[in-house]
């Protein structure tokens, strides 16, 4: 009666007393008992559910766990942090709670998101819910994988450049990453400040629109937060939009064949909606990399500065290998003589990536791309390549450095090893109210081409 | 692309300023991943950024002040603040010595 159902229709069901919360919550956790030692993709999960007497509506929800939760343990998949338990609530959790979620578990991730593959892990990678040989992308890798085996109806991943976008491509399943600002940081664990954006992965659009809705808007306790009015998100699906959307070759050189045919399968099918198609030019990603590479590794080694175990957490001895290779390159460029060669250099060419975007966006109102070159890979297949994981996200580190809005939605599956493919839209700004309205024309003139269902039915009850 | 290099010592100079404690093995293998993505990242010179000037952040904020006097309320009560560690001794943390005997 429940599989593959969305948070949405749980709630309505719940409602209509069709079932109990504690049902819904124990349904979960069976299916988590059955199938988590296969994939891997809860590090915790969260037995204390005791209906109370306001018999208040609770839908359960995994996050990843980046996301300090209080009383509940929260490692960013770091052996440093392995025993800690956050003293107080994360606002992304504050909110989910505060409304109708109940926090089902905490779920695996690149050691403090770290990586592209959820490998680098110090409690052992996810397992891709597709194929278990592979990767199932990363570095919400953990949420992504709950979402599509469904030991979840939804999960709240975090965004630096590619985290939610690109599991979310690779394990078959909605990702969406909001504007950076859109979503308070309060609670989450820092990477680099000023690009981490929390997020959902979801199974339809409305659930990401429902879910964003939720966790969006200004927090007293993130300066960084938007003073922007939250829109509601689900009511504005319903208007039939018309679009100009920007199409670019610099996001599909080396991109495997069968994404290829995706996207342009995709672009017909946008052209019949009546949509207008429009070639772009864009600056080359490969800036992107570099621009990310040093602005999120100075980041890391000055927020990372602070485990030092005395306060909570072991000593700086557990930092995992690529931890201490990324705190290691932080710590050069932002060394005596480099600053202005690297940091400095780096800040600029961000405002170029913000300004050739403002550019692009007076012509276009979102650009559609793929959102990773290949689909998943082999587990181990990153270890080979240390730089490996920043070219899996090479198409998503642009939107990230810009920090505009983007969401990844899965659009077929390759025909010979049964892997889904990840297309993404990229908007304006705070307007994640258009890049999910076409997403959701897209999902019921296509349902994504059967994806996220087929992805379910893998793992029956 | 233009290979940088690095020295051994300029590896343990860093570790050392990053308060990490590194094997011969490491040192070895980051001395050649650090070259490699400095390498890369070299390509940033490819554009003229003579006069632009660096943006810290995408979404053109400002600062955002508590005013004077206002309550603070993320405070944690001495119990939270203590529940994760274990170098506690009455009511304080308790770390090495900074200045010797």
């Amino acid at each position: 009666m429940l599989l593959g159902k969305s948070v949405t229709e749980i709630l309505a069901l719940i409602k209509n007393k069709k079932i109990s919360s504690k049902e819904v919550i124990d349904y979960f956790l069976k299916r988590i008992e059955k199938y988590n030692k296969k994939l891997n993709a809860y590090l915790t999960v969260n037995k204390s559910y005791k209906a109370d007497k306001s018999k208040k509506i609770k839908v359960p929800i995994a996050v990843k766990d980046n996301f300090c939760t209080k009383g509940i343990r929260t490692t960013a998949s770091s052996k440093v942090l392995a025993n800690f338990i956050p003293p107080y609530e994360s606002t992304v959790t504050k909110r989910l709670i505060d409304t109708s979620f109940f926090i089902l578990g905490k779920t695996n991730m690149d050691a403090w998101a770290h990586g592209s593959s959820t490998e680098t892990s110090d409690f052992g990678p996810t397992k891709n819910p597709w194929d278990l040989s592979r990767c199932p992308g990363g570095s919400s890798g953990g949420s992504a994988a709950a979402v599509s085996s469904y030991l979840a109806p939804a999960a709240i991943g975090s965004e630096t450049a590619g985290s939610i976008r690109q599991p979310g491509s690779w394990s078959g399943v909605i990702g969406l990453k909001p504007t950076y600002g859109r979503v308070s940081r309060y609670g989450l664990i820092a990477m680099a400040s000023s690009l981490d954006c929390p997020g959902p992965l979801t199974l339809t659009t409305e659930d990401a629109a429902f879910i964003l809705k939720i966790i969006a808007g200004k927090d007293e306790f993130d300066a960084t937060t938007a003073p922007n009015e939250v829109p509601d998100y689900v009511a504005s699906l319903k208007k039939k939009k018309k679009f100009i959307i920007g199409i670019t070759d610099e996001y599909l050189n080396g991109v495997d064949c069968e994404i290829k045919n995706a996207f342009y399968q995709l672009v017909e099918i946008l052209e019949k909606l009546g949509h207008k198609i429009k070639k772009i030019k864009l600056l080359s990603p490969k800036y992107s990399i570099s621009v990310y590479t040093i602005i999120q590794r100075a980041e890391v080694s000055s927020n990372l500065a602070r485990y030092d175990g005395i306060r909570y957490g072991n000593d700086r001895t557990f930092f995992g290998s690529e931890a201490k290779r990324r705190i290691m390159l932080g710590t050069y460029v932002l060394s005596y003589g480099y600053y202005d060669a690297y940091y400095k250099k780096a800040q600029k060419v961000r405002t170029l990536i913000i300004e050739d975007f403002k550019k692009v966006f007076k012509e276009v109102d979102m650009i559609l791309a793929p959102t990773t070159p290949i689909p998943a890979l082999k587990l181990g297949e990153f270890e080979k390549y240390p730089f490996f994981g920043e070219m899996m996200d090479v198409l998503n580190e642009p939107a990230a450095i810009a920090g505009i809005c983007a969401i990844s939605f899965p659009f077929g599956l390759t025909k010979k090893e049964n892997l889904p493919i990840g297309l993404q839209l990229m908007g304006r700004w705070f307007e994640e109210e258009n890049i999910l309205n076409l997403t959701h024309q897209i999902e019921k003139e296509t349902d994504f081409l059967g994806v996220i269902k087929k992805g379910v039915k893998n793992y029956p009850d | 692309m233009k290979k940088k290099s690095l020295s051994k010592e300029d590896v343990l100079q860093l570790s050392k300023l990053a308060g990490l404690t590194l094997v011969d093995d490491e040192i070895v293998k980051y001395k050649t991943q650090l070259e490699e993505t400095i390498s890369y990242i070299e390509n940033l010179n490819e554009l003229a950024t003579d006069n632009v000037s660096p943006s810290s952040s995408a979404t053109f904020l400002k600062n955002v002040f508590f005013d004077d006097g206002e309550k603070n309320k993320r405070g944690l009560n001495l119990e939270e603040v203590f529940q994760n560690t274990q170098n506690k001794e009455g009511n304080c943390f308790k770390v090495k010595k900074i200045f010797g005997e």
